[in-house]
């Protein structure tokens, strides 16, 4: 039992349903416990480690530990942590148990050794999260998290497909490496995590929903799914070729809508797309030193990324927009969080001694030394993007821009600047240190990021960038806009679907209902009294109470006889 | 942004141009290492056709009314 509890993920969600049984007073510093305890279950199980179950014929592998999984364990109970101390001063009960559940489904998913087990977590992580949109409680956000749900439930089902045919036709449940054949099994499962991960074109719920969440509830979304998703990918699917072509195309495609948008939240939503690009990229390539990048990517990208939307959730919550059109000179009045963000801008754009310098030159060497020079240019293009789209654009015109900020501002709690600190402190640390993140990664590899030539190539690249920036600056400024994506075909297509499957339908059924009512409404009309037509000898007032006794006897006997004759025929 | 810091752009900028031609000069393991001062050149080419080319597909095609889908 104790052995079954201190499985992370179970701990996590057994800690969410006890929440709720705890007062609003102690709840947030609970909620901290669970995420601690897992990091200790973490350090302590040694490689290999394993607890079995079963279920039907099945046997479950429920955990099953080895670096890899302590990777990306460590990172999400970490994140999970550091998300709850950011949220400690929210006290609503529906979301904490929610964004407690939501974490314990991706750690789950993480140490899970067989697909059931995976399976399972992978639905408590879709349902635990819509309700981190629902919460927001507006006609937009029940309709964004409606079409988040309908996605993952999707997603869901075809991986769950994908599983039960690979069971079927091959006989293992294990969550192990595929070998990259194009088989109906694989493409299902495929597709499904491709969901999660929100590969292009499958990436809209990811820009719908991401931007419209609760503040606190978009800052655990930004952790999970893409990241579990990157997880099973690099687990399951290394070395499928077809991932290289989709990551380049995923990290240009969310550079362009960063630079597009003029939402804060939006733009580090289609962000995320991007930099999960290059993870998917490299899982592409699928040397040892690719998927070491891909795996340092997703952990970096955790800490940068939540820093990024902390500190821009920060300024949400103080100014209550998102919208760059609103905002502009803050940095007189909120320096800090401007600071921690410049410290998550700089990280994601790789400048050196920042976190993600040591792991996206991990990404794009691998591509450049894979024989693949041309997606190394293309990334190194989205690189370009990511310094000029968050690194650059998104501060400017939220903290600069103009000389004061005019509006009302809620001041920020502490606890929000405590979370965004230590995530500060990691970034500059593993930027610094990378030997202390390298020393984590699946396999062995002799990588130097320090090099004069990494050096001399980023700072070349970001100088000149940035002199474009300050150059054509007015060309992006921000304005109210709708920026069109691929939802559109089922945002604006949905009126016509509704029509055809939904109204029609009703109508169809309403006329049939209308057809029988009328009908039992004429006959129950015609045999009140049958003697009025059956005697046409009679007058109209040829009324039930007149019978002959009779013809009563006789009728009530013939009853009587069918009633006895349904018991006798029927028992 | 003032002139000094302008200044120390450039002077990090000529740092990285002449750690390029003297401990670099010998590096080649892809086909652009030939072009001088090629990552400058990129950042400026690229950084400028990002942002013409997404301000192109944003008013032709993207960019609609903030309450579009309401």
């Amino acid at each position: 039992m104790i052995e079954f509890l201190a499985i992370p993920g179970v701990l996590l969600i057994a800690g969410a349903a006890l929440l709720t049984l705890f007062p609003e007073r102690v709840r947030p510093a609970l909620f901290l416990v669970f995420p601690v305890i897992a990091i200790a279950i973490i350090f302590t199980r040694p490689d290999g480690y394993s607890v079995a179950g079963a279920l039907l014929q099945y046997d479950l592998v429920l955990m099953q530990t080895d670096t890899l999984s302590n990777l990306f364990g460590f990172i999400f109970a970490g994140g999970a942590l550091v998300a709850g101390i950011y949220a400690y001063h929210m006290r609503e009960l529906g979301q904490q148990v929610c964004a407690l559940a939501y974490a314990g489904g991706a750690l789950g998913v993480i140490y899970a050794g067989d697909l059931l087990t995976l399976i399972i977590y992978w639905e408590i992580m879709a349902v635990a999260s819509t309700w981190l949109i629902w919460a927001k409680r507006t006609p937009e956000t029940n309709g964004a998290g409606m079409r988040y749900l309908i996605y993952h439930v999707l997603g869901g089902g075809l991986l769950f497909a994908g599983i039960l045919w690979h069971s079927v036709a091959t006989g293992s449940i294990a969550v192990e490496s595929i070998p990259a054949e194009y088989t109906p099994a694989n493409v299902l499962m495929l597709l499904g995590v491709a969901v999660n991960a929100a590969i292009i074109p499958l990436h809209t719920w990811l820009s719908d929903a991401y931007p419209k969440a609760t503040m606190t509830g978009t800052i655990f979304m930004s952790i999970f799914t893409t990241k579990t998703a990157v997880y099973v990918l690099i687990r399951m699917f290394a070395g499928w070729e077809l991932l290289i072509f989709f990551g380049a195309a995923m990290a240009l495609y969310g550079i362009y809508y960063a630079i597009i948008c003029k939402d804060m939240r939006e733009i580090l939503s289609y962000h995320i797309i991007s930099q999960v690009g290059y993870m998917v990229c490299a899982i592409g390539v699928g040397t040892d030193l690719a998927l070491n990048g891909a795996a340092a990517h997703a952990y970096n990208n955790i800490l940068y990324k939540s820093l990024m939307f902390m500190a821009v959730t920060a300024v949400m919550y103080s100014a209550g927009t998102s919208k760059m059109f609103h905002l502009g000179g803050l940095y007189k009045k909120m320096p800090w969080v401007l600071t921690l963000y410049v410290i998550g801008g700089l990280s994601i754009s790789g400048i050196p001694l920042f976190a993600g310098f040591v792991s996206k030159g991990m990404v794009i060497d691998a591509a450049g030394y894979g024989g693949h020079e041309t997606i190394m240019l293309v990334l190194l293009v989205a690189s370009v993007g990511t310094w000029l789209s968050v690194g650059l654009k998104l501060p400017y015109f939220t903290w600069f821009n103009k000389s004061d900020y005019e509006g009302e501002l809620k001041p920020v709690p502490v606890n929000m600047y405590i979370a965004m600190g230590i995530l500060a402190f990691a970034c500059i640390f593993y930027g610094i240190f990378p030997s202390a993140l390298y020393a984590w990664l699946p396999h062995a590899m002799d990588y130097e990021p320090y090099t004069v030539y990494h050096v001399v190539e980023i700072t070349q690249i970001a100088l000149l960038t940035f002199v474009v920036f300050w150059w054509m600056k007015k060309k992006l400024a921000p304005e109210l806009t709708t920026v069109l994506d691929l939802d559109w075909f089922y945002r604006k297509v949905a009126p016509a679907t509704r029509l055809i499957f939904v109204q029609n339908v009703n109508s169809f059924f309403a006329r049939v209902e209308d057809g029988i009512q009328y009908s039992a409404r004429y006959f129950a009309r015609k045999f009140q009294n049958p003697m009025r037509w059956l005697n046409p000898f009679s007058d109209e007032k040829n009324e039930a109470s007149s019978y002959s006794p009779s013809m009563e006897v006789v009728m009530s006997f013939i009853l009587l006889g069918f009633l006895v004759f349904a018991v006798v025929y029927f028992t | 942004m003032k002139t000094i810091h302008w200044i120390i752009l450039g002077i990090i900028f000529v740092i990285t141009l002449v750690l390029e031609f003297t401990v670099l000069a010998g590096y080649d393991s892809h086909w652009w290492n030939a072009i001088p001062a090629f990552y400058a050149i990129f950042g400026f080419v690229m950084c400028l056709a990002l942002i013409f080319s997404a301000k192109l597909i944003a008013k032709k095609i993207l960019n609609r009314d903030i309450n579009y889908y309401d």
